[in-house]
């Protein structure tokens, strides 16, 4: 669905992108991480049309950005609402401008003020709303048409549990449909909530890219060994049964307690990216 | 109706609710004018010899030229809500999102305008010609080069401040020179040579020949106002279209 081969984009003498590869298919979702300024969010830019790249190619859905917009879904990293119109308005217009008529977008309507319980403040002005609910209401024009890409850059950032988790099952649905989604953010559980594949991006470029699984193969674990003879023993390890068989052996007095932490992706984060 | 149609049709009904919402700076743009031109209204009738028609129209075009704030804030707004982009991601054009954005904008300075025009002969007693259509003509030109020069800087400005400063200063400055507070006439010789520089004086030159039912001395300043504001209608688009959204706002 979404194709990026070799994306390079300049600003001045900061290269955003250099040779940004990315590909996300239909009914997958990529978590894309990275630091502040790996090119995460001028590669969504790219994708909505907004920057043109200096070279590489990019296609949507076979076609290149621009031509595809309506196609696409965005939810941008800054709250990018109207404060003075209401959440239905802001439905209305989205909805109107994606190509949907009185019917569909009635139906649409109801569909993510459902999803994204959005009904008790539907009419309500944007700017006197909180910030998880103005997150709802920008999330909501983004699923709004039901685009075959959805790019959601750091749509939970600064949300309560409630607004992420109702985002989360939202998106699994239009995944499972068969959206292609685009997930950027800094929080990494969420891509393990969401079965994210995950793609690393460091310099604006990727570093990494595959399932959590095959991206976490190899990485050290830690095991945690407490008695009450001995202070707490961590150890990391990439074998943890048989680090965990050599404490018990080493250990004196009674166990109290015994931690095995699988490496998680904020672990493969931190050694790719540093 | 065609998609592009449509949705110009959906930008203009929001944009009319946004206005809508936002009264204050038309009303006081109408309001003001009405207590000035009120208040004025005797000196300049014993001043010129048209002062009713010098008050009405003048104090029409100065209190225009400073709901250029209108039309500059409707602008900036979206830069400062981060809804500009926003609305480019979508399938809109950015024809179709000047048009949708502007043609609210628009009937807010035309009604402006009418408003006080209809004021200055119901109430203040101007005599206009039988010819109707001029000062319509005349009003809707004159609108329409203020949005352009308004979505122009809207365009340049980095902040509402700046924004507020230049509409301030620039409407004085343009309008003073432009002989809506005296007529140029009155001017030192050197000030009469630059008035022309101003739009201002060809706005006002534009409506007092439509108030007297002179085609030709409406059409003519009107054409040149016209001119000046497909120049900033072009600037204004060119500017919009690129990256003006992810410009650096103070």
């Amino acid at each position: 669905m979404l194709h990026a081969d070799n994306v390079v984009k300049s600003f001045g003498a900061l290269r955003a992108l250099d040779r940004f590869t990315l590909d996300v298919a239909a009914g997958e979702i990529v978590g894309l991480v990275g630091h502040n300024g790996a090119g995460k969010s001028t590669f969504v830019d790219v994708l909505c049309g907004l920057v043109r790249p200096d070279s590489g190619k990019v296609t949507i859905g076979g076609r290149p950005p621009r031509a595809a917009r309506s196609d696409v879904g965005v939810a941008p990293q800054q709250i990018a609402l109207y404060l003075s119109a209401t959440a239905r308005e802001h439905l209305r217009l989205f909805g109107h401008l994606a190509g949907l008529r009185r019917r569909t977008l009635a139906t649409a309507t109801d569909e993510v003020v459902d999803a994204l319980r959005l009904a008790d403040f539907l009419d309500q002005r944007v700017g006197l709303l909180s910030g998880g609910q103005q997150r709802r209401v920008q999330a909501a024009t983004a699923l709004l048409h039901r685009p075959r890409l959805l790019l959601m850059d750091e749509p939970t950032a600064g949300a309560d549990p409630q607004t992420r988790q109702s985002l989360l099952t939202a998106l699994r649905r239009r995944a499972d449909a068969g959206t292609a989604i685009l997930y950027t953010t800094h929080y990494l559980p969420e891509l393990a909530d969401l079965g994210a594949t995950v793609a690393v991006a460091q310099r604006g470029r990727i570093i990494a890219r595959g399932t959590s699984e095959h991206l976490l193969d190899g990485l050290p674990g830690t095991v945690c060994l407490r008695t009450d003879g001995a202070e707490e023993v961590r150890m990391r390890t990439t074998d943890p049964a048989r680090t965990l068989l050599s404490l018990l052996a080493n250990a004196r007095g009674e166990i109290h307690e015994i931690d095995i932490h699988k490496p998680s992706l904020d672990d493969l984060y931190h050694s790719l990216a540093g | 109706m065609t998609d592009s149609l449509r949705r110009i049709a959906a930008l203009t009904r929001h944009n009319t609710i946004l206005r809508l919402r936002d009264p204050g700076p038309f009303l006081s743009y109408l309001v003001m004018p009405m207590v000035v031109m009120l208040a004025l209204q005797p000196v300049y009738r014993r001043a010129f010899p048209d002062g009713t028609i010098q008050i009405a129209t003048g104090m029409l075009v100065i209190f225009s030229v400073l709901a250029l704030s209108i039309v500059g804030t409707a602008t900036l707004t979206e830069r400062s809500w981060h809804t500009w982009d926003r609305l480019r991601s979508t399938p809109v054009t950015i024809t179709e999102l000047l048009l949708g954005k502007m043609l609210p904008v628009y009937a807010v300075l035309v009604l402006q305008q009418s408003i006080l025009l209809v004021y200055g002969i119901t109430i203040l007693g101007m005599r206009p010609s039988d010819t109707y259509w001029l000062p319509v003509v005349a009003i809707a030109v004159w609108g329409a080069t203020l949005l352009a020069v308004g979505a122009a800087l809207a365009a340049v400005v980095r902040s509402h401040g700046e924004l507020s400063a230049i509409t301030d200063i620039g409407a004085l400055v343009l309008t003073t020179l432009g002989g809506a507070f005296v007529p140029t006439t009155t001017f030192p010789h050197w000030l009469q040579a630059v008035a022309p520089a101003s739009p201002g004086y060809w706005a006002m030159r534009m409506l007092q020949a439509a108030l007297r039912g002179d085609v030709p001395e409406t059409l003519a300043p009107a054409l040149v106002l016209l001119l000046v504001g497909g120049s900033a209608a072009v600037f204004a688009c060119w500017r919009l279209s690129r990256d003006w959204g992810r410009a650096t706002m103070v």
